[in-house]
């Protein structure tokens, strides 16, 4: 077990994989960390000796910004749109694509699940 | 894809004149453009303009934070009225 960054504990795990668990860290980061800090690829998490976790600690501490920071920033990002009033804002706000995505079909991810038409007929063979 | 940085803000050169213009003369009017598709620079702040939708004016007052927007997104150009079968749906 191991906290890195707050609340994150992947453990058994290869620590370039593990480190990914962390909000903010993908695997160009990860592995880049892995570098700096010295470990090998080959190397899991409940392997570490203490002052290797030290040390990978520091290193995202100084250069990433991750978890609730990352998090707060980009909330504060999608406020500033919608508090603009600017069209990217409004599609925040409507909960739709914000990049210019079709919405006639698809677009679920934004919509949530489909929600059922009113008087709709259903197709029968 | 993001605009090349020594291209500069892309914006039409007449908007910079109409700016001045109505700086000088000190009159808070509206200043009708068409032109949504320019960048909204550092000298436009404070001032009102009446950005064009196809249909009317939208007043946008630029403030610091709509600095690299364009004119456009602040002008929306479709309303949208809601969906029929919702409004049944509410009554019923």
């Amino acid at each position: 077990m191991a906290r890195i960054a707050g609340v994150n504990i992947p453990a058994q795990k290869r620590v370039e994989i593990s480190l990914r668990y962390i909000y903010g860290i993908g695997p160009d980061r990860a592995s880049a960390i892995c570098n700096k800090v010295g470990i090998p690829t080959e190397r899991r998490v409940n392997e570490l000796t203490d002052d290797e976790i030290f040390r990978i600690r520091e290193v995202i501490d100084a250069d990433y910004k991750v978890e609730g920071d990352l998090r707060r920033d980009v909330a504060m990002n999608i406020k500033r749109l919608m508090d603009l009033g600017c069209y990217r804002g409004l599609r925040h706000r409507k909960g739709l694509p914000v990049h210019g995505q079709r919405t006639h079909t698809n677009a679920r991810t934004r919509k949530g699940p489909a929600r059922p038409i009113a008087g709709k007929k259903k197709v029968t063979k | 894809m993001a605009r090349s940085v020594w291209k500069g803000p892309f914006l039409d050169g007449y908007l910079l004149k109409k700016a001045d213009k109505s700086r000088s003369s000190g009159r808070n009017e509206i200043l009708k453009i068409w032109s949504r598709r320019s960048t909204i620079l550092p000298q436009f702040v404070g001032l009102t303009f009446g950005v064009y939708n196809g249909q009317k004016f939208i007043p946008v007052l630029v403030t610091d934070n709509m600095i690299g927007h364009k004119f456009g997104e602040f002008s929306p150009t479709r309303t949208f009225y809601g969906h029929a079968s919702d409004k049944k749906s509410k009554r019923s």
